[in-house]
């Protein structure tokens, strides 16, 4: 109020007092209730941290940022903070004074262990296929006996195989680049190794057969390679066409979350019957990679990729069904009416 | 999982091994072990457990358990050349699935698995037995 309210003098006219803008140049002052942050280790509940003069409104992504400075082994990426010590990660779009906390905050910290960002694990994991492929494609020496070296299948089958299996790879690499918008920055660094390991040893593991001198090619011949390439195809353009339309649910920069719906394109309709149809048609083009080079190993690959995607089909959907209390209840999370 | 490995995979499919000494030594290391360990668990689950099984449990281990991966190893050791001969439980290229599995390279990948994974078990089974006899002896103490 101060030197805001023009006083009345005179009686009857006490309670009333005309505020009239401040003058330009005096700030008003408002009283403004600083808040007291304290970070304690969730397992130990040794006090790490303490914050004072935290603004109401900072969000636990400055705050994190504010830890940082005193522990800078442990940066944002790699903080969970939660209001209890085995409680759920806040997010770091929370803000301070939307938080049930009084206006001495204390938070438990979780070091998450040393992270690396999504884009970096997708392009290494997907990267390396690619290249393993293409290594046994062109038979490099010692992959194959030396008499093979450098030489080349004489099936049809196996030089399609590899613009297939290629072709796979350089979509999901230029997706990680284009397409994705990814939820998480991070994800553990023991991941990558876990991840690497399995894509690429798969992959190794498949090229080796597809393209090695004794290959088999499929027993029905032609009509046996067209029918699977026809299903690849259309697979990978419906995987690609998910993609696109999840993209499109979420502005750039943002986490929002929204139930996907069909689009104008035909191969969303899939939405229609199942929560991840990407899922979906990614099993789909190994079945047809698998029928294309009738090879136990791609079969096996596809087995088991499956199976994770099933799994995280099923999670996905249960998410979709706590958040959205409208979310369409034909939909299953990743076979039609099945799974 | 290993002792169904041993038995039927190797012991039983592999004929000429099953007269080998190491059969004996593995067999018998089992034995006594599951009979003390199977003791172990029916006296717990009855609340009533002589400490001599107890000790027996993370005592014995200590001979028993290297006895075991010797007559395992061993016996897996002397199935290889037969495997080899027989060209037992493989396949090789071409085939109309495109698919090779060589048994007797499998074996040598399982004799090698050996060497992380028998310091850790046996590690633990020592620590689990400072941890559990420590702790009788405090109890016998405070008694």
């Amino acid at each position: 109020m101060e030197g805001t309210a023009l006083p009345l003098e005179g009686g009857g006219l006490e309670g009333l007092t005309l505020r009239r803008p401040p003058p330009p140049g005096k700030k008003a002052k408002k009283a403004v209730l600083f808040f007291e942050v304290e970070i304690l280790d969730a397992k130990t509940r040794e006090k790490l941290c303490f914050l004072d003069k935290v603004e109401p409104q900072a969000t636990i992504a400055e705050i994190k940022n504010l830890f940082t400075k005193t522990h800078p082994q442990w940066y944002p990426a790699r903080q969970s903070l939660r209001l209890e010590p085995k409680g759920r990660s806040l997010k770091d779009e929370d803000v301070l004074q939307s938080l049930p906390v009084g206006t001495t905050a204390t938070f438990y910290f979780r070091d998450l262990g040393a992270q690396i960002s999504w884009v970096t694990v997708f392009l290494t994991e997907y990267a390396g296929p690619l290249l393993i492929y293409l290594l046994f494609y062109f038979r490099v020496p010692f992959l194959y006996g030396p008499r093979y070296d450098f030489t080349a299948s004489r099936h049809a089958v196996v030089h399609l195989a590899c613009a297939c299996h290629s072709f796979h790879y350089i979509k999901r690499l230029l997706e990680t680049l284009f397409v994705h918008r990814f939820s998480h920055g991070t994800m553990p660094l023991r991941n990558i190794f876990k991840n690497c390991t399995y894509y690429w040893g798969f992959a190794a593991w498949m090229a080796y057969y597809i393209n090695h001198p004794l290959y088999t090619p499929p027993a029905y011949g032609d009509e046996q390679v067209k029918l699977a390439l026809a299903v690849f195809l259309f697979c990978q353009l419906g995987n690609f066409s998910i993609h696109v339309a999840l993209r499109n649910l979420r502005p750039a920069g943002s986490k929002t979350r929204k139930i996907p719906y069909p689009t104008r394109n035909p191969f969303t309709w899939l939405f229609l019957l199942v929560s991840c149809p990407n899922y979906t048609y990614e099993v789909g083009s190994w079945i047809g990679f698998t029928i294309m080079t009738q090879c136990l190993p791609v079969a096996l690959f596809s087995l088991v990729g499956f199976v994770q995607m099933a799994i995280w089909a099923q999670g996905k959907h249960r998410s979709y069904l706590r958040e959205f209390r409208d979310y369409p209840p034909l939909r299953s999370p990743i076979v039609p009416f099945l799974l | 999982m290993s002792r169904v490995f041993l038995t039927w995979a190797v012991t039983h499919s592999v004929k000429e091994v099953q007269t080998e000494d190491s059969v004996l030594l593995f067999v018998v290391a089992w034995t006594i072990t599951e009979i003390i360990r199977y003791s172990f668990y029916t006296f717990s689950l009855l609340n009533h457990l002589p400490y001599l099984i107890k000790w027996a449990r993370y005592t014995l281990f200590i001979i028993l358990y290297p006895m075991g991966v010797s007559g395992e190893l061993l016996t897996i050791y002397a199935a290889l050349p037969f495997v080899r001969q027989s060209g037992l439980y493989s396949i090789s290229l071409p085939n109309k699935y495109n698919f090779s599995f060589d048994y007797y390279t499998f074996l040598i990948l399982v004799m090698i698995s050996y060497i992380p994974l028998f310091p850790q078990l046996y590690f633990h089974m020592l620590r689990q037995r400072r941890k559990v006899l420590s702790h009788t002896e405090e109890h016998k103490k405070s008694e």
